[in-house]
């Protein structure tokens, strides 16, 4: 089923949006939750809940790309599990009570940071745009869809070595970049 | 900022940046180790003013009057060093921070890039044909600044500029954005000027062209051995040699007033690499007959796939740099045709073609690509005229007082241009791909044949995105 008629279904309210989602996009978003989380039972919950999550944000939201969001959207919650997670066992009291407390603050903060983390996203989109094309194609395969080295080495017929140093290139590229743009780091 | 912002800014980059780098679906294939490849260009544009004021004088070799100088950029730290050298990173990076530029909208350039490809690459009658448009660029953007009254004019309308300070920044921005020599990469669009010893010039015009062209002038007496030989030792020197039988056609006689050279040089190597095992003889069908020549081959390794409705083309990214486009034209056509097709002119020209195009996919391509060296040497003086630069061909019309302070009668006498490309295991690279069929909209399997054994269009464009070279292959073997 193309997007358009997937995002239709959650406009529609009908379950089945779920199911075609789960159906097309599931395998990714597996994909991407395991790698973060490295626990195959709390990756398939990130996944559940990334079902959830795009149920009551669609309505109003018409994603031009379902992959892009839901990916996004289990990326988002991956990374509040691995801290929720983390905080657990080192069994610091403030940090547990404090990551709970996150659940009552509207993810993922502030007007201000949110803003801020727009201003980042386009900052950082606008140094991919200037990359090469398949050095763009490698960060966002390793950062954001978390491929692993590996992988990326045996697809681009390249030594995972040569590989790990262009990913070193591209983020120290990044930081330069941030930096020229005025981003405090 | 920590780890956690960037995470969270690198979660939000664009969708069509995600999108764009999806996973192709199915079994990836074995891959053999395999050598570098590299890309060898070369262009030169050499325009030669004639006048009859000249008195004759006694100085017999060439002095510099204004030199250019070059940005320094630290070397490549190459990825087959073991050890990860930050210092030496971090040198190299800075380099390339410093030769950013933001060349705004294009779209005036990419209108003279269409303009100049359909009237220098067309009546090729099967040869091949090599064109550097960025080459042209710079010598008439220079030409401009040694101009006033209506020969500026024609010449800034022709580029699209609104006038010579918009002209001169572009140009500089141009320069700077296609810059680079740190080993790995080398793309140096080289400009100079040879004045003949009894010629008056304004100092102060060839001070501009130094800073905001890179162009070095140069005094002499024309005619004689001794600037001949420094004018051609220039060019091949700035041109790698690959044209050195082009430039000893080039002299400068005692009628010359002044010579206006412009190069380009590029080589890179390939990102991806070919196996040498896997070259093999395979037929080229020419408009001329078959032809049978050697062909690079790779199986199954994903690529960028693009089309159009006339075309499908491919391209070969350089390793830290631009790429190498191969466009194909449809069954039946001819690359000449093909530059006519307002579609083809338009992706041909695009800037990023991963953004403006929409028509492309990542895929697994079974490549053939003949290995090629092709050259062609052009007179674009009547080229240039039907593209609206007169004047400066007329010594009445012609107005060239900011170069001499004074309206004498001066004009171009010759404007050559010279490119050679070339395409193999060593260093030169070129490949030919023939298309499969293609589905309406698109590639069905997520595999696809390419094997370029006809007729067809390559552009190698540099880090600027903007075409260094230009070419139609009609024949691998050669001319």
């Amino acid at each position: 089923m193309d997007d358009g008629s997937i995002v239709e279904l959650y406009h529609r309210r009908e379950e089945q949006a779920i199911i075609e989602s789960n159906n097309k996009y599931g395998k990714l978003c597996r994909s991407i939750a395991l790698r973060l989380l490295g626990v195959r039972e709390n990756a398939e919950e990130c996944v559940n809940d990334t079902w959830h999550a795009a149920w009551n944000r669609m309505p109003p939201e018409r994603p031009q790309s379902l992959g892009a969001f839901l990916g996004r959207i289990t990326r988002n919650l991956s990374i509040s599990r691995w801290r929720q997670e983390h905080a657990r066992k080192r069994y610091n009291g403030i940090e547990v009570l404090l990551s709970e407390l996150e659940d009552c603050v509207p993810a993922p903060g502030t007007v201000e940071e949110i803003v801020e983390r727009r201003q980042l996203a386009q900052t950082i989109s606008t140094w991919l745009d200037g990359l090469a094309a398949e050095d763009r194609r490698l960060f966002i395969r390793r950062y954001w869809y978390c491929d692993s080295v590996k992988e990326l080495a045996e697809e681009q017929r390249k030594g995972a070595n040569a590989l790990s140093q262009r990913l070193l290139r591209l983020r120290k590229s990044l930081r330069t970049f941030l930096e020229s743009e005025g981003v405090e780091l | 900022m920590n780890a956690n912002d960037i995470f969270h800014g690198i979660t939000d980059i664009r969708d069509d940046l995600i999108d764009g780098a999806e996973k192709i679906p199915g079994n990836r294939k074995r891959w053999l180790p395999k050598r570098w490849l590299g890309v060898v260009a070369a262009a030169l544009a050499v325009v030669i003013l004639g006048g009859i004021f000249l008195r004759p004088g006694g100085e017999s070799t060439a002095y510099a009057i204004a030199q250019a100088e070059y940005p320094e950029m630290a070397p490549y730290p190459f990825l087959e060093s073991d050890e990860y050298d930050e210092a030496a990173f971090d040198a190299w990076n800075d380099s390339v921070m410093n030769q950013r530029r933001n060349l705004g909208d294009t779209s005036s350039l990419q209108s003279f890039f269409a303009r100049s490809a359909q009237t220098f690459l067309t009546g090729t009658e099967g040869e091949n044909r090599v064109y550097s448009p960025l080459n042209v660029y710079m010598a008439l953007s220079m030409l401009a600044q040694l101009t006033d009254g209506e020969s500026q004019n024609q010449i800034l309308t022709l580029l699209g500029s609104d006038s010579m300070d918009a002209l001169r920044k572009q140009a500089s921005d141009v320069w700077n954005a296609n810059y680079w020599n740190d080993g790995s990469v080398t793309s140096i669009l080289a400009s100079s000027l040879w004045l003949n010893q009894d010629l008056k010039f304004n100092q102060d015009t060839m001070d501009t062209l130094a800073q905001n062209f890179y162009a070095s002038s140069y005094q002499g007496k024309m005619g004689t051995e001794s600037i001949n030989k420094a004018f051609q030792d220039w060019l091949d020197e700035q041109t790698g040699g690959l044209l050195k039988e082009q430039a000893q056609d080039i002299k400068l006689d005692s009628s010359t007033v002044l010579a206006l050279a412009s190069t380009v040089y590029f080589q890179a190597r390939w990102y991806s690499q070919f196996s040498e095992e896997n070259t093999s003889p395979q037929i080229f069908h020419s408009q001329n007959g078959d032809l049978e020549t050697e062909f690079m081959h790779d199986w199954g390794s994903a690529d960028h796939y693009f089309w159009g409705d006339r075309f499908t083309a491919l391209h070969q990214p350089f390793d830290n740099s631009g790429a190498m486009w191969f466009i194909l034209p449809e069954d039946g056509m001819t690359p000449e045709e093909l530059l006519t097709d307002p579609e083809t002119v338009e992706f041909l020209f695009a800037k990023d073609k991963y953004s403006e195009w929409k028509n492309w996919m990542w895929l697994f391509v079974n490549k053939a690509i003949p290995k090629f060296d092709v050259c062609s040497q052009l007179d674009l003086r009547e080229g240039l005229e039907n593209l609206g630069i007169t004047d400066v061909f007329d010594p009445v019309r012609s107005d060239f007082t900011p170069m001499t302070g004074n309206r004498e009668e001066i004009a171009l006498t010759k404007v050559d241009h010279a490119a050679r490309v070339v395409i193999d295991e060593e260093g030169c690279t070129a490949t030919a791909f023939t298309a499969m069929a293609l589905a309406a909209g698109g590639p069905e399997d997520k595999e696809v044949d390419f094997v370029l054994d006809r007729p067809f269009l390559f552009c190698i464009t540099g880090k600027s995105g903007l075409p260094l070279f230009l070419g139609v292959v009609n024949n691998p073997v050669g001319n």
